[in-house]
């Protein structure tokens, strides 16, 4: 039976993978060097890699390791099952992003058993032949809403609405435009980031965000909301299929504090929607099949203080089937 | 949906934005041709998304670029926060005073506090506490200090 691999000698790491296995069923393998992990993958059946890459060095012993032994594209294992753990913001480990191994990123939780049983419904998800579906995501208590579109303009009325029923929720006014701004962001790639032509190029990236799209057909756009008492999901749907993960990577790394931003003219984007709603608290899980679908889920942890919200538990997972 | 209310006080246009900023802004529309003085009071400003963001700076850009003396007074928490993620969004432009956020300990309720941004240096990022006007129990700073006024030290 494939199992857990933890690259760690990070007792915390230990503790956060540890909930992880005993959450999803799975068996846990812990080892110290990149070394020892790559023999392992090219020995047993492994399900997911969890390696602590907080320095460049790290990475590079575990890239070269896993070359050595069953190489970067084997058949083995995938960039889907690999979860790299750091305690670095994702703009300071370029290295992480560049890499073709980029499957999920983690950012070392504080609670790693808190954390753990969170990040453990992302693995168990992982476990299906498609890890779509938000209900998946979250606890059993959370009910689940989905909310269909017919066009584009009705987006700012489904924000507001999720803004309204998280203040019902009791979430800090604050909390809930964070999360509906985030909402606002992932609809509105998934209406006109998404679409592509049947060569792959986007259709609608000069489209104002304004126009009235109508969303039928492959078109269609739909949005889950759900909220088990803990933990808020909000995943926006397409059927275009068309994530890229290296653009996804380069827009949500990109910070704008040290270097200026630049409007550009030629879309009608603005390309930070994501970075924003990462950097406000928010952890994602991207789930995309090439030309058939698009999931994109962000989550948020509600706290009694914004500063809390804020400084929560943070996560990019990417999941793409070919 | 945004909103504006203009009034001119001497050389400067005093333009009140309420509502969130999103893709139906048209900031050209709104408070028109740059003025020798603007001063933006965004109070009232919920909310801003990435669209927004980009009409913001692209009609400020094009003030700066005319040389529009701006000012940003009463500056959201939604403002403030995108002050602080990107470098540029003030558009060579001073601001002059912002909420900060605040939670009470007793009650949990969310209050906000206007600040002089030119007293807040001076406090140091030293915050007085203020008193919940709910219960009047005692309501503290709520966001990371080093995030929320990262732009006081640029």
């Amino acid at each position: 039976m494939a199992q857990l691999l933890l690259i760690s000698a990070k007792p915390e790491d230990r503790t956060f993978v540890e909930t992880i296995a005993a959450a999803t069923g799975l068996g846990l393998k812990i080892v110290a060097t990149a070394e020892d992990g790559a023999e392992f993958i090219s020995t047993q059946p492994v399900f997911a890699v969890f390696a602590d890459t907080s320095t460049e060095l790290q990475y590079q012993q575990l890239e070269s390791a896993i070359q050595a032994s069953i190489g970067l594209f084997s058949d083995k294992i995938n960039a889907n099952a690999f979860h790299f753990i750091s305690s670095e913001e994702l703009q300071r480990v370029h290295y992480l992003i560049k890499s073709q191994l980029f499957g999920h990123f983690i950012i070392r939780p504080k609670d790693p058993v808190e954390a753990g049983r969170h990040y453990a419904r992302i693995v168990k998800s992982t476990q299906a032949n498609r890890a779509f579906g938000l209900q998946n995501l979250l606890s059993d208590k959370a009910k689940v809403q989905i909310i269909k579109f017919q066009i584009s303009t009705q987006k700012q009325n489904a924000v507001e609405a999720v803004k309204n029923y998280l203040l019902q929720a009791k979430f800090q006014s604050r909390m809930a435009t964070v999360v509906a701004n985030a909402v606002d962001e992932l609809l509105m790639n998934a209406m006109f980031d998404a679409p592509v032509d049947d060569l792959g190029r986007p259709t609608l990236a000069s489209t104002s965000r304004a126009t009235a799209i109508k969303l039928d057909d492959k078109h269609t756009v739909e949005l889950q909301i759900g909220y088990d008492g803990e933990f808020v999901g909000a995943m926006a749907t397409d059927l275009f299929g068309s994530l890229d993960k290296n653009k996804l990577l380069s827009h949500i790394s990109k910070i704008y504090t040290e270097e200026e931003y630049k409007v550009k003219t030629a879309v009608a984007g603005a390309g930070i929607g994501l970075a924003t709603v990462f950097r406000s608290g928010g952890s994602f899980f991207f789930v995309s099949e090439v030309q058939v679908r698009t999931e994109v889920t962000v989550f948020f942890k509600r706290a009694d203080s914004f500063r809390e919200f804020k400084d929560q538990f943070r996560f990019i997972s990417t999941q793409f089937y070919f | 949906m945004v909103n504006v209310v203009k009034e001119q006080k001497g050389n400067a246009l005093i333009v009140r934005l309420a509502g969130s900023i999103e893709e139906s802004v048209n900031f050209d529309q709104l408070i028109g041709i740059p003025p020798a003085e603007l001063h933006v009071n965004c109070k009232e400003v919920p909310r801003i998304n990435s669209v927004g963001v980009k009409a913001w700076i692209k009609y400020f850009q094009s003030c700066q670029a005319k040389g529009t003396i701006l000012k940003f007074t009463d500056c959201s928490t939604a403002i403030v926060e995108q002050i602080n993620l990107i470098s540029n969004f003030i558009c060579g432009g001073t601001v002059e005073s912002i909420f900060v956020p605040f939670s009470c300990t007793g009650c949990k309720s969310e209050l906000v506090g206007l600040f002089k941004t030119d007293d807040l240096k001076k406090l140091n990022l030293n915050l007085p506490d203020l008193k919940c006007s709910k219960c009047s129990g005692k309501a503290v700073f709520d966001d990371i200090p080093e995030e929320y006024f990262a732009f006081l030290t640029r």
